[in-house]
């Protein structure tokens, strides 16, 4: 595929939301560039990987965290001041807690079309994390391949709930594609055919 | 033309036939059991037929645990993926695959299938070429008998194929049996590849008759004019304003034989020393035997055994029996064989004969004239034949002779099959020309030796286990067949199968109305040089 809207100058026009901080073949963990809002579960995320090379993944997690591993946040609110409130009146908070939020690698483009498996190599530490647009999540969600690598994932969200959550995404950046969703759903049945549970967890939670 | 695919082969045995797994979207309710599809397979295109139908689920928790409350939404994503269904195949015939065309025209006809397609191979819908290629198209020995219950299209037989052998009609009473065989005799009748001699025991054939619909149908007799004779036993018919009775049959009882007599016991109520009584009778008499014996006072009788050493009691309670045969108002003491003989030189000729049983149709009356008049017509027949083999002129050719009987099961219980000359000739095949054609509603009661000669089998629904086992008596692949013998509409529907079909099939019978008789109008005009013709030489 060598559409003008994959291209690094287009690239650079959709949002960057994060930074790598960690990173592997399967997945990276980013920091949010604001606080408490990491992409939602199960939207399609990107990074360069070099020329016009780029990885795609899923968000699995997200938690806001203190960047110091040892610290744990304390309760901070009162009868007056809560919620809101309290960053208000501490906003030293703000540079004491960071959001932080984990990708599952699904694909890459690479030498001009959109590939369902793997990156060749990990997504560089440090690198930001670009949202999808619509577009390219229409693009990339034309085949349903990496629908196994999503159920592969070990992460802290079980796998279907997911990959539930990921069609629920692509469905509304596709406009509601009922055909789409149709077409995911067999690809589902399909794909857990042995573990009945499973897939109901799925169906159920992908019905609109 | 575009195929609709159906499904993929998965699995199968050339025994047991293909199991194909249905793509999603197909619905099991979309086919019908019997219907007919085309696998194609790498080098070859099988013409088949649906067998059987099968749910599967691939986890048997589904099956365990169905989702109660599941929306459409989900049912549908289960559908065609974790739940599925197989449907099994039976390939019947196969033809190279030539290039991807409908001109299915030069390439040589379906064979028996020797093999079966691999992994794969795709199922599909059966187009109009397809049918055409397998069935032909109609033309002067290609009647069309009606069309597959998913397309219009006709599905014709081989009258050719139909003519040279047995046949048989069957289906329970109200499967439109009786129109059935009109379809054929009209059929047979129009192509003029044999003629015909037909019972009509009910009086069903010759003339018009109120349909179970209401509707007011022609006869035979409307319908073919002066090609068709009709011969009645029925003095009064002939005098009927407008039924156009050509001749009015006797039997005399000079005609009548010892066989005929044994055929009847149990009409007759005959005992078991009646055919030794009728042994010696007709030893001492010959060919006049009954008028004589019926004639007989007791004294002769006790005369008559004390010379031949018979029974007297048996023998008076034997004429008593006999003598309702003579009480049959169409039964004269001496009638010349010159009727029957004319009536056979009229099918030389070839027109038709339908012989009417008007007011008598108790089944004394059925098998009595049946037996006498095929007799003396197989006789003639076969010295036809025998002056033809002689001669080996093309001139002295016999037309080939079908004879249609109702009741079939009178004549062909296994109790007297060996007797009775339709027996004879289900046996002895078309050896010289003549064959029958077979119509009852009880196939179980006739002989499977004859059963088994049946060429070609038409049959309506049938429920009786053993009906259905006897309709199928030596034709392969019945286990499957079976099914769809069950499977018929009550009206209107058929399985075809045999030798005049390439493969069996089901369909929806032709209407018997305005549309037919135009049909066959038009072929009769095209026809009817050449009749003159024949009829009358050049």
């Amino acid at each position: 595929m060598t559409d003008e809207s994959m291209t690094n100058g287009t690239m650079t026009k959709s949002q960057r939301i994060g930074e790598i901080v960690e990173t592997s073949t399967t997945g990276f963990v980013a920091v949010s560039k604001t606080l408490h809002q990491p992409p939602a579960l199960g939207s399609l995320v990107k990074v360069q990987l070099g020329g016009e090379d780029y990885a795609y993944g899923v968000v699995a997690f997200g938690t806001t965290v203190s960047p110091d591993p040892g610290r744990r946040a304390v309760p901070r609110a009162s009868d007056e001041v809560y919620d809101e409130a309290v960053y208000a009146r501490q906003p030293q908070l703000t540079r004491v807690l960071h959001t932080e939020f984990s990708v599952v690698l699904v694909g890459c483009f690479e030498d001009g079309s959109i590939r369902q498996h793997l990156p060749p190599h990990p997504p560089r530490l440090h690198y930001d994390v670009h949202e999808c647009t619509s577009d390219e999540v229409r693009r990339f969600s034309e085949r349903l391949v990496y629908f196994r690598l999503l159920l592969d994932a070990q992460g802290q969200v079980p796998a279907e709930q997911l990959l539930a959550a990921h069609i629920r995404q692509v469905y509304r950046a596709r406009g509601h594609d009922a055909a789409w969703l149709e077409r995911a759903a067999r690809q589902v049945t399909s794909l857990l055919r042995d573990d009945y549970d499973r897939m109901m967890t799925v169906l159920y939670g992908i019905e609109p | 033309m575009a195929r609709k695919r159906l499904g993929v082969v998965t699995d199968g045995a050339f025994n047991a036939g293909l199991t194909v797994r249905l793509d999603p979207g197909v619905s099991t309710e979309e086919m019908r059991i019997g219907e007919f599809v085309v696998v194609e397979g790498e080098g070859n295109r099988y013409f088949s037929l649906i067998s059987d139908m099968q749910l599967r689920a691939t986890d048997a928790a589904l099956l365990a645990d169905p989702p109660r409350e599941a929306s459409p939404f989900i049912a549908q994503a289960l559908r065609g993926t974790t739940t599925y269904a197989t449907v099994q195949v039976k390939p019947m015939l196969m033809m190279p695959r030539g290039a991807d065309t409908d001109f299915l025209v030069d390439l040589e006809p379906p064979q028996p299938v020797r093999t079966i397609p691999m992994h794969f191979a795709e199922l599909h819908e059966a187009t109009e070429s397809d049918f055409g290629a397998v069935f032909g198209h109609e033309d002067r020995t290609h009647f069309a008998m009606g069309k597959p219950l998913t397309m219009d299209i006709p599905i014709c037989i081989n009258l050719a194929r139909l003519v040279e052998r047995s046949n048989g009609v069957f289906g329970q009473s109200g499967t439109g049996k009786s129109f059935l065989v009109r379809l054929l005799l009209c059929g047979v009748i129009e192509s003029g590849l044999a003629v015909n001699l037909v019972f009509d025991m009910h009086d069903e054939y010759a003339f018009g008759k109120e349909s179970e619909d209401g509707v007011f149908v022609k006869g035979l007799k409307h319908l073919f004019g002066s090609k068709l004779l009709v011969y009645s036993l029925d003095e009064k018919a002939q005098a009927r304003g407008g039924r156009g009775v050509d001749v009015t049959l006797q039997i005399g009882l000079n005609q009548i034989e010892a066989e005929d007599v044994l055929l009847l016991a149990e009409e007759l109520n005959l005992r078991a020393t009646a055919e030794a009584n009728v042994g010696l009778l007709t030893d001492a008499y010959g060919a006049d035997w009954l008028s004589r014996f019926l004639a007989m006072s007791p004294t002769d009788i006790s005369a008559f055994c004390e010379q031949y050493g018979a029974h007297e009691g048996s023998l008076s309670a034997l004429q008593r029996n006999l003598k309702r045969i003579e009480r049959r108002p169409y039964v004269v003491p001496e009638a010349p064989f010159s009727v029957i003989d004319e009536m056979v030189a009229a099918l030389d000729k070839g027109q038709h004969v339908i012989l009417h049983f008007g007011r008598y149709d108790h089944p004394l009356d059925h098998m009595l004239v049946a037996n006498v008049v095929t007799r003396r017509v197989r006789h003639l027949y076969r010295e036809k034949v025998e002056r033809y083999e002689q001669t080996q002129s093309p001139a002295d050719k016999p037309r080939p002779l079908m004879i249609t009987i109702e009741e079939a099961h009178k004549f062909l219980n296994p109790a007297v099959s060996r007797q009775t000359i339709f027996g004879v000739i289900a046996r002895e095949l078309r050896k010289y020309h003549v064959t029958l054609t077979v119509v009852d509603q009880r196939p179980s009661g006739i002989d499977s030796e004859v059963l088994s000669q049946l060429g070609t089998r038409i049959t309506g629904k049938l429920t009786d286990e053993r009906d259905i086992e006897a309709v199928l008596t030596g034709v392969s692949g019945r286990s499957f067949l079976r099914g769809t013998l069950e499977s018929l509409d009550t009206r209107e529907q058929v399985l075809l199968m045999g030798h005049a079909v390439p493969m069996p099939i089901v369909v929806q019978t032709r209407k018997y109305d305005e549309v037919f008789y135009a049909a066959l109008g038009a072929g009769e005009k095209r026809s009817a040089q050449l009749d003159i013709v024949e009829l009358f030489g050049e």
